[in-house]
């Protein structure tokens, strides 16, 4: 149990280290790195706790394809810090005022008594051949059937969303289509023979 | 169960170690005379053109998240699979009806070209 503890005491230090360095570093894009760090330090936390399909998933889903998402955003969106730091003092009264209000909602809904070692006893170890994976599945597309099709649902509005909202053709980009091109047929479709009547003499003075 | 995971623990560490270590290495025993040349942005020789913060195209956005929706589809995929011989024919006609749902999303991002890259 000792080892177990001391890795989650680790793995928590750089999640929490990780997570501080993504609100207070300059360069949005270290921003971004920082954010994979604690990810993928979090991931190991809830192998910790024994989710291990949950873990996985935040490796793969998030590391592996939402902070691709962020990076594109972050390079896209040009930011200028110098703009960006400008009003820091002017707007921080009011920033503080915001935070605070914030916690203090956070503390009502989610109170001390919500947490401790109390409310969360520690479930029992589970065997080495219990498969966490297999029990979600059970659980997933039996009782929770109907959820799961939203979900799917939710997608293709995803889908529709981003491409009705990004997609845009661009006539001035000189591209050729491959499919087009293999299709040419010899005579007609590759040179075309223009009729022109002939000049008359030129007169050389 | 978390005894099945003590390899990867084990392989983590030698990996940062594989990783970390000849970078220290190379910090402590490489020689370091760092000038203004040295310390300057290369860009092929001449003088750096412009910030590097510029705008792109927003149709890696795009791209970028039609792979986040089949990357999100794929992570409902593992526990049906692990899960199959317990659901029964209902797991399975539950995921072919997830995934026509989802195939309309994908003809349709066909047809309208957004695979396309001109």
């Amino acid at each position: 149990m000792g080892f177990e503890k001391f890795l989650f005491y680790c793995f928590a230090a750089i999640t929490v280290v990780a997570a501080g360095m993504v609100v207070t570093r300059r360069n949005p894009v270290h921003a971004v790195l920082y954010l994979v760090l604690a990810f993928v330090s979090s991931a190991v936390l809830w192998l910790l706790i024994e989710a291990e399909f949950l873990g996985i998933v935040l490796v793969l889903v998030y590391v592996g394809a939402v902070m691709v998402l962020f990076l594109f955003v972050v390079m896209m969106l040009d930011v200028d810090l110098a703009a960006l730091r400008a009003g820091f003092v002017r707007f921080l009264p009011i920033g503080g005022l915001v935070a605070a209000a914030m916690a203090v909602q956070i503390f009502l809904v989610v109170g001390p008594a919500n947490f401790g070692l109390e409310a969360f006893p520690k479930p029992p170890a589970a065997p080495a051949e219990y498969s966490n994976t297999e029990a979600l599945g059970l659980a997933l597309y039996t009782e929770h059937l109907y959820p799961f099709e939203i979900a799917a649902v939710i997608l293709l509005v995803a889908i529709v969303a981003a491409i009705r909202l990004t997609l845009r053709r661009r006539p001035d980009t000189k591209y050729i289509d491959p499919s087009a091109q293999v299709q040419v047929k010899k005579g007609p479709d590759r040179v075309r023979l223009v009729k022109m009547p002939a000049e008359g003499k030129v007169e050389t003075p | 169960m978390l005894d099945n995971y003590l390899p990867v623990l084990i392989f983590i560490l030698i990996g940062i170690l594989v990783g970390v270590g000849p970078l220290v290495l190379g910090y402590f025993l490489g020689p370091r005379r760092p000038d203004r040349e040295k310390d300057s942005p290369y860009e092929c020789g001449f003088e750096a053109f412009e910030s590097a913060r510029m705008k792109f195209d927003v149709r890696y956005y795009l791209v970028a998240i039609l792979f986040i929706i089949f990357d999100l589809e794929i992570a409902f995929l593992f526990p049906w699979a692990v899960a199959l011989e317990g659901l029964g024919m209902v797991g399975f006609v539950a995921m072919t009806l997830f995934l026509g749902i989802l195939v309309v999303g994908f003809i349709y991002e066909w047809r309208k070209g957004a695979l396309e890259w001109e």
